[in-house]
């Protein structure tokens, strides 16, 4: 018997994709290469590697939002842009005590958030 | 050969906050103002086409398909009628559209109409409207809104370029002033670098909303609307409308990535540079012959950056261009005579609309006392959809 409650109950993960023809690295993810034109079924992926992205980055920049929407009990959020090793960027949540500093080493891991209504949504977290 | 295309009619609503009010309503007082700018009411029969921009009535006001509601309104049926949506960018894109459509003869007068009313929700709830805009899962679902994405740009540009908060609110004040002086601003309240910078109690005055930025540095909710009615000059029809003609010179639009950390480099604005490139290509004149511009200040970074995207400052200069008061009223190169978004405020579906509006009176001559910039030729508007990934940038001339 198949448990519903626990079934897909794993460490949240946030897709990059690699288009298996040239290599080019996309986050997120594209319907067609840049560089080589190929085409991205986005119910199969077919012809393209999707992998975790996550672990070290660097800080590219970074704010402290005070004016948070609806949904969001908090008094404020910091937001970052990263750049990771492999040259892929994202923005997501940081957190930390004090202030971030532009160019310093974090690291990017994946949590679920349920602030707005709907289905939880993956969120990055640098820290 | 195009038709030369002009601005006959030009209608604005005091914008501030019109909550009480059906949003068809607000933009069909700005389509009332423009019809009597023009000329006459009677002149709707004359509209071979209407387009309507608005970004997001379903969502702030539960109204849709407004371009018939704005007609229905108005008794001008059976025009042909479209609403337009590109974000913040709807109403330059409307016009756009308005000059295609008698550019192509399909037309030979356009009526363009920008209009929302964003005050319905809460503060909060308008933020985060306005955020659907950015990319769903990349963006949006990370909490990120667009005060968050301008935080992080001005922080950058700070880094790299030595921009000060101070800077930041010399934009503020230049704005206000200028807000101060135009009867359809919303903020009409001078402010002082002392209040708002210098002073000992400026950190509780001007907030931070997402930092570096403070709440003098981003443009109020606002709700508002803006009208025009373009003419093929060529036509016969020019002749019903007692204004002169304003030339539409140049008009054109470019997008960037809809995600802002997949640009090469973030603080770069391609698509403001490649519209600005193609209008003046348009026009058949640079940078340097324009007069005034009025540029999409959601949050007064942008006023900096796409004031050097467009060739007017070196990158990395504008903010001293500032300090030393070049784009003040009376200096070399007004900008935001307006108030722009951040004073005069920004309706997204009516600002791109607003923008051009204010180039018409200014080229006409017609802006308040203290207000109007010394015999100007071409005005320039740039109005920004998204965090710069849809931008129209329109030159208008005084021939």
């Amino acid at each position: 018997m198949v448990d519903f409650s626990v079934y897909g109950e794993q460490t949240p993960h946030i897709s990059a994709f690699r288009c298996e023809k040239c290599g080019t690295l996309y986050y997120p993810a594209p319907m067609v290469c840049r560089k080589c034109d190929s085409i991205r079924d986005p119910t199969t992926n077919k012809g393209w590697e999707e992998f975790d992205l996550e672990g070290p980055c660097t800080l590219l920049t970074w704010t402290r939002v005070w004016n948070l929407p609806e949904g969001f009990n908090r008094k404020f959020l910091m937001f970052g842009m990263v750049e990771f090793e492999n040259g892929l960027r994202a923005s997501g949540r940081v957190e930390m005590v004090g202030d971030p500093q532009i160019g310093m080493k974090l690291t990017a891991t994946t949590i679920e958030a349920d602030e707005r209504p709907g289905k939880p949504v993956k969120v990055f977290v640098f820290s | 050969m195009a038709p030369r295309i002009g601005i006959v009619g030009a209608g604005h609503c005091r914008f501030g906050n019109s909550s009480d009010y059906d949003v068809v309503d607000v933009i069909a007082y700005s389509v009332n103002a423009a019809f009597r700018d023009a000329g006459g009411l009677n002149l709707r029969k004359e509209v071979d086409q209407v387009f309507v921009a608005n970004m997001a009535a379903g969502l702030f006001n539960r109204e849709t398909a407004l371009a018939s509601a704005v007609i229905s309104r108005m008794d001008m049926e059976p025009c042909p009628a479209e609403l337009v949506e590109n974000g913040p960018a709807s109403g330059a894109s409307a016009v756009k559209l308005g000059y295609m459509a008698i550019a192509s003869g399909m037309a030979d007068v356009v009526l363009v109409a920008g209009g929302e009313v964003m005050r319905s929700v809460t503060g909060w709830e308008s933020t985060d409207i306005v955020a659907t805009m950015a990319h769903k899962e990349a963006e949006y679902n990370m909490g990120l809104t667009l005060p968050g994405f301008a935080g992080m740009f001005t922080r950058l540009y700070m880094e790299r370029y030595g921009l000060t908060e101070r800077d930041l609110a010399l934009v503020a004040v230049k704005d206000h002033d200028n807000a101060a002086k135009n009867t359809y601003a919303h903020v009409q309240i001078p402010v002082t670098i002392d209040a708002i910078a210098d002073g000992p109690n400026a950190d509780v005055v001007n907030n931070y909303v997402a930092e570096p930025l403070r709440m003098y540095s981003t443009c109020p909710v606002t709700d508002g609307s803006a009208a025009l009615i373009l003419v093929n000059m060529d036509s016969p029809k020019a002749k019903l409308f007692k204004k002169k003609p304003i030339r539409i010179a140049g008009i054109a639009s470019a997008t960037d990535t809809h995600c802002v950390h997949n640009r090469k480099d973030p603080l770069v604005l391609d698509a403001v540079r490649l519209s600005a490139e193609k209008a003046y290509t348009m026009a058949g004149i640079g940078p340097k012959d324009i007069s005034f511009a009025e540029l999409h200040d959601a949050f007064v970074i942008f006023e900096l950056i796409v004031s050097e995207e467009v060739g007017f400052f070196e990158r990395g200069t504008s903010f001293l261009a500032v300090r030393k008061h070049e784009t003040d009223l009376n200096g070399r190169l007004p900008i935001n005579t307006s108030g722009g978004l951040k004073a005069k405020g920004h309706p997204v579906g009516a600002t791109g609309v607003s923008q051009i509006f204010e180039l018409v009176r200014q080229l006409r001559g017609e802006a308040e006392e203290g207000r109007q910039v010394k015999d100007p030729r071409y005005g320039m508007a740039v109005n920004f959809g998204g965090f710069g990934n849809n931008v129209v940038t329109t030159i208008l001339a005084r021939d």
